[in-house]
């Protein structure tokens, strides 16, 4: 019998935990991977069709306790300005970008299904490919990126034509003045505390095979996606290494030279 | 700066902070229709809330079945008032576990745990009430907000604690922390409580018997003991309330409940017939759920206590099923005799031969191949035919 807040009691926890973690003085340097690519895989160049998933899009706070505080406003805007950023940085690279409609009855839950298995997926690509210490056996060989959703995940895309898809997940938690406040006292104490936090994930799966073909996380990420060139900036990060796009850099610099 | 924090988080301890005397709750009750949140924390919430609802709504681990969610929604309607239950969606999730929640932005989760373990549908009013409290109540926002200085109070005591120069200021920093911590949690049990005693004025004022709701907790002590018993943990029944507890201890419950029901003096229905009519279809199903707990003496307790008035063929064959799977020789014994009551009462239930055979042949008695091949003649197409047929050549 209990109210929403329940859940919400971790949330007091986990920064409880994290600022006597860190009272500790030294921030662990995890030496994490950010990005990975299938072996031998290439997106054909400005032909893709890419069928945007709905994405996770949180924005807010962090209050001076180290709580998230999840803000209306600064959610819409991200969603908008991230919208836009990603037809133009797509566009730029060739690619059609086509947002999925809103499925009804069994579709729905079958894309419910497959945009739980893919935050499952991609949990286990951070936890078990990009920390080299934690590697998993069947991952560790050299280059090796071997993950898929299974080939039902075809279904979401019935009738769009699309060949592949695109989740997007986000999460932005911009430190309160409070906050800020509690950083430079704590400083003064030698007590380093992190205001502010930004992490993100974007992955691309392959819908003939339903292979995850390329995935980049990184949990430390610039630009304010509450505005428009913020919001490039950090389409940019999402979508660093993104199959194509050091072809299409370097067909950039061949222009640029001509 | 020193005596900011300690004089704060006294403040906060005895309930009266100052960030809280300035709080602004709308005006305007949640469940009125199509509200909208009004300030910034309310719309983050039901922002949050309203994506993990969109998760809800298609997942399929919720019974969309159109006949039950309606019943449901009939009670809440029938508890807190047709004006009011407007406001909320019910999600029932398949999930054994005794429990219900309700989020900031009317979303209401009713366990199927629930649904088996209550008794009648005043008892179910009773507890959907008391997540419409949380509702109406605005308890999400609160707690939140009430965390919310708690961990602000939290984080510059440790900081001070951190740059203190005696031991003796440092410890007192660290015990603002502790109570920092307490707070949270003894503030949630306050508005647990708060939740109950306003589903005891919705009863007042609906059909049903207020006497119910402090039934529920009784029972649910009972059933707490019994799986304690089988996993040989000690009970918990007079143990006073915890530090990290969420709520209040189910004894406090009992009484106070049961307090309020007398001091308001009303009689009212239980309404057994109709919340049997409408849920026999699913016990099958949700004692089915219950056996896979691995709880030997709670799930025996269950079945005895929703059997008290009747042994029906579904509690016997799942008492059957439960004893089965114990497996100990005895329990085959005992098995067996569900199994034979239940057929005795619905000839028809295909899966008490199953269960009846396979008990007779773990007995090395040879008639469990005839109730096998009963099974097989009844369910030519089942899942398992292959693999039992193999059993009766």
């Amino acid at each position: 019998m209990a109210a929403w807040g329940d859940s919400m009691l971790r949330f007091v926890f986990r920064p409880m935990l994290a600022l006597l973690l860190m009272a500790g003085g030294a921030h662990a340097a995890l030496a994490q991977e950010k990005s990975g690519i299938k072996e031998g895989f290439a997106l054909k160049q400005g032909s893709a069709r890419i069928l945007l998933v709905r994405p996770t899009i949180k924005v807010g706070a962090q209050s001076t306790g180290g709580m998230f505080e999840p803000n209306a406003d600064w959610t819409a805007q991200a969603k908008d300005n991230l919208g836009a950023a990603l037809d133009t940085a797509q566009s730029k690279l060739g690619n059609a970008v086509i947002v999925a409609d809103e499925p009804i009855g069994a579709a729905a839950e079958t894309m419910a299904d497959y945009r739980a298995l893919f935050s499952v997926l991609a949990d286990s690509v951070i936890q078990y490919q990009f920390f080299p210490g934690n590697r998993l056996p069947t991952k560790k060989r050299k280059g090796v990126f071997d993950w898929t959703m299974g080939p039902g995940v075809a279904e979401i895309a019935k009738g769009s034509g699309a060949d592949y898809a695109l989740f997007i997940f986000n999460e932005d938690q911009y430190g309160s003045t409070g906050r800020k406040i509690l950083q430079v006292f704590a400083a003064l104490a030698y007590v380093s505390v992190q205001s502010g936090q930004h992490r993100g994930f974007a992955g691309l799966v392959d819908l003939h095979s339903g292979d995850l073909v390329w995935l980049n996380a990184d949990l430390k990420m610039g630009g304010d996606v509450r505005t428009p060139e913020g919001a490039q900036k950090r389409v940019a990060q999402l979508l660093e290494d993104f199959p194509g796009s050091a072809a299409f850099a370097k067909s950039a610099v061949k222009v640029a030279a001509k | 700066m020193r005596w900011l924090v300690p004089l704060a988080a006294a403040a906060l301890l005895s309930g009266t902070t100052p960030a809280e005397a300035k709080d602004v709750m709308p005006v305007l009750p949640p469940y009125a229709g199509a509200y909208q949140p009004q300030t910034v924390d309310e719309r983050g919430l039901w922002m949050v809330a309203d994506e993990t609802e969109r998760a809800m709504r298609d997942s399929k681990t919720v019974i969309h079945d159109a006949a039950l969610n309606q019943y449901v929604r009939d009670v809440v309607c029938r508890a807190v008032g047709t004006d009011r239950c407007t406001g909320v969606r019910i999600y029932i999730v398949r999930q054994a576990a005794f429990n219900a929640s309700m989020a900031p932005n009317g979303m209401m989760v009713v366990y199927t745990g629930l649904l088996l373990r209550v008794r009648n549908e005043a008892e179910l009013a009773a507890v959907l009430g008391h997540e419409f409290a949380h509702f109406e109540l605005r308890h999400g926002l609160r707690g939140y907000k009430h965390e919310r200085t708690a961990s602000d109070i939290f984080a510059w005591a440790g900081v001070l604690a951190a740059g203190a120069q005696t031991y003796g200021t440092a410890r007192t920093y660290q015990s603002v922390q502790i109570s920092a911590v307490g707070s949270v949690y003894s503030y949630n049990r306050d508005l647990e409580r708060q939740a109950d005693f306003l589903s005891m004025q919705y009863l007042k004022s609906s059909p049903y018997d207020p006497n119910c709701f402090g039934d529920i907790w009784t029972r649910a002590m009972d059933e707490a003991d019994a799986t304690a018993r089988g996993r040989k943990q000690r009970s918990k029944r007079y143990d006073r309330v915890a530090f990290f507890a969420t709520h209040p201890t189910d004894l406090e419950r009992t009484l106070y409940l049961r307090q309020a029901a007398t001091e308001m003096g009303k009689k009212g229905e239980d309404d057994q017939d109709r919340f049997s009519a409408a849920l026999a279809q699913w016990r099958p199903q949700f004692l089915a759920d219950q056996l896979k707990l691995n709880d030997f003496e709670g799930t025996d307790y269950l079945i005895g206590e929703l059997g008290r008035a009747h042994w029906t063929a579904d509690l016997l064959f799942s008492r059957g099923e439960l004893y089965r799977m114990r497996g100990n020789p005895r329990d085959l014994v005992s098995a067996t005799t569900f199994y034979r009551d239940a057929i005795a009462q619905d000839p028809a239930n295909a899966e008490a031969y199953r269960g009846l055979g396979l008990a007779q042949l773990r007995s090395r008695d040879a008639a469990g191949g005839d109730a096998l091949k009963k099974y097989l003649a009844m369910r030519p197409d089942a899942p398992d035919a292959a693999m039992i047929s193999t059993l009766v050549q």
